[in-house]
């Protein structure tokens, strides 16, 4: 019971960081590297929080919201990481690589959500012709939506996380998965060093 | 009027839609403007509608745009209003020239500038468990949390100090196609903050193959040395053929765990760690 709460308080927690990301604020606190050790505090295993969050921060580097571009989230990545595994009940090691998928699988879902409000834009010109100008209504509903998606989706993800737990044989896969993830370090660095490393080099 | 437009800035990017962008913040940004400077409902309701047409920028420099589009727009209410026809082009040539620098500033430098603040913090406070994973050093929780959120302080100075400086240099010169371009030396910054990032970058590589040499310094056998030295070395050649294949690092990823999952859980290779 108190479990299932966690994991509905930590999911709704990842919502409101979540639109810091695009919706409001944007200080950054939507990243993985804060959300992880967050959740990770929250559910009682800070260190591995902290651990896949920054991890998975080193890899989505790699991605940049430039134009209309929808990145891969790295709060659902963070936040379904660190729930699968104190939730779930999986090793880190798979977790990590759960919730790299779940950030990359939240792209879709986000652009869908940006496709539907397109819609809006008649409605809230006649709404603003008729003489009512508020539009803080149209505002915090996106950002309702935005919430609401990302909570459900982060539930998801445990649900599913907490399944695969009880997947017999999986096991024989963690020696596998663990040396692939000591391994996710240098990957992530190599990421962080040659973005760098190429703005130099053009410069040059 | 601009402390409204200042905290109705960080929703810009509220109800961003694929149709019309951040129009819908935007113009919810310069309400507290337009109130101002048009009494009259009517016009009022014109120039909102004005301002919910297309716009997208780079979310912290759209300041220099809602500066100058409050300035043009107090210009155009106390002259004629003919001036109002140069306001969808100095937008729009505005909101690429800043989405083009703030770009280069935010998201390519400043953001992952973040990742190694906190990573520098923790090896400071030593803590290097985030490079080896099987390795659980006992570390505080004052510590995990400083790393980032030192890092975020950093970024958000920046952000919160452009978003307001943007609004008032683009209200001093409203109007102008290339207000407020001229208000700080972009070249220089980004250069500095390209310099910056790269050698807190080779900082952290040395650091972590120092850590990686150091625990594996009672290694009696070289060839288990170069092997755990040569694999995170693979690991970074394995990223930039990633690269220039044109895949995302999810291939390198994805390529290392099926690898390692054929070699060690199905061929039942005897797994290692890359410390002792």
């Amino acid at each position: 019971m108190i479990a299932a709460l966690k994991v509905i308080i930590s999911a709704a927690l990842s919502g409101l960081l979540g639109l810091d990301s695009v919706q409001a604020g944007q200080f950054l606190l939507s990243r993985p590297a804060f959300v992880g050790p967050v959740l990770g505090w929250l559910n009682g295993c800070p260190l591995e929080g902290a651990r896949l969050g920054i991890l998975l921060e080193l890899l989505y580097i790699d991605f940049i919201p430039l134009g209309g571009v929808v990145p891969p989230s790295g709060t659902a990545a963070a936040a379904a990481g660190v729930l699968a595994h104190s939730a779930g009940g999986l090793p880190p090691s798979l977790a990590f690589f759960l919730g790299l998928a779940a950030g990359r699988a939240f792209a879709p879902i986000e652009y869908r959500l940006r496709a539907a409000r397109s819609s809006w834009n008649s409605v809230i010109e006649e709404q603003v012709k008729n003489g009512d100008l508020s539009l803080r209504r149209w505002l915090a509903k996106a950002m309702l939506f935005e919430n609401a998606a990302m909570a459900a989706y982060i539930i998801c993800w445990t649900a599913l996380a907490a399944g695969l737990a009880w997947l017999p044989g999986l096991s024989r896969l963690y020696p596998g998965m663990d040396f692939a993830y000591s391994l996710m370090p240098w990957l992530g660095l190599s990421g962080l060093y040659f973005r760098f490393r190429t703005q130099i080099y053009k410069k040059a | 009027m601009f402390l409204r437009m200042f905290f109705r800035s960080f929703f810009i990017q509220a109800g961003w839609n694929y149709e019309r962008f951040q129009n819908l913040g935007f113009a919810f940004s310069m309400q507290p403007a337009l109130e101002k400077i048009y009494p009259d409902r009517e016009k009022l309701k014109a120039a909102l509608l004005r301002h919910l047409q297309l716009f997208n920028t780079q979310p912290y420099m759209a300041s220099f745009v809602l500066g100058n589009m409050a300035g043009l727009e107090e210009r155009a209410a106390a002259g004629p209003e003919a001036r109002l026809k140069s306001l969808p082009g100095v937008k729009q040539a505005l909101a690429s020239s800043y989405a083009s620098i703030g770009d280069r500033i935010f998201w390519g430098r400043l953001k992952p500038m973040t990742t190694q603040i906190c990573l520098l913090v923790w090896a400071a406070g030593g803590f290097y468990g985030w490079l080896f994973t099987g390795l659980d050093t006992p570390v505080s929780m004052p510590l995990l949390l400083a790393g980032p959120l030192l890092g975020i302080a950093f970024y958000s100075a920046f952000a919160v100090y452009w978003r307001w400086r943007g609004l008032k240099a683009g209200y001093a010169c409203g109007g102008e196609a290339s207000c407020g371009l001229d208000c700080a030396d972009w070249p220089r910054l980004t250069r500095v903050l390209s310099t910056a990032g790269f050698l807190m970058s080779v900082a952290i590589v040395l650091l972590a193959f120092g850590m990686l040499a150091a625990l594996n310094g009672g290694s009696e056998r070289s060839l288990d040395l170069a092997l755990k030295i040569g694999l995170p070395l693979g690991v970074l050649a394995l990223h930039r053929a990633a690269r220039a294949l044109g895949r995302s690092v999810f291939f390198a990823a994805g390529l290392l765990l099926a690898v390692s999952v054929l070699a060690f859980g199905i061929f039942k290779l005897q797994p290692f760690k890359l410390y002792l």
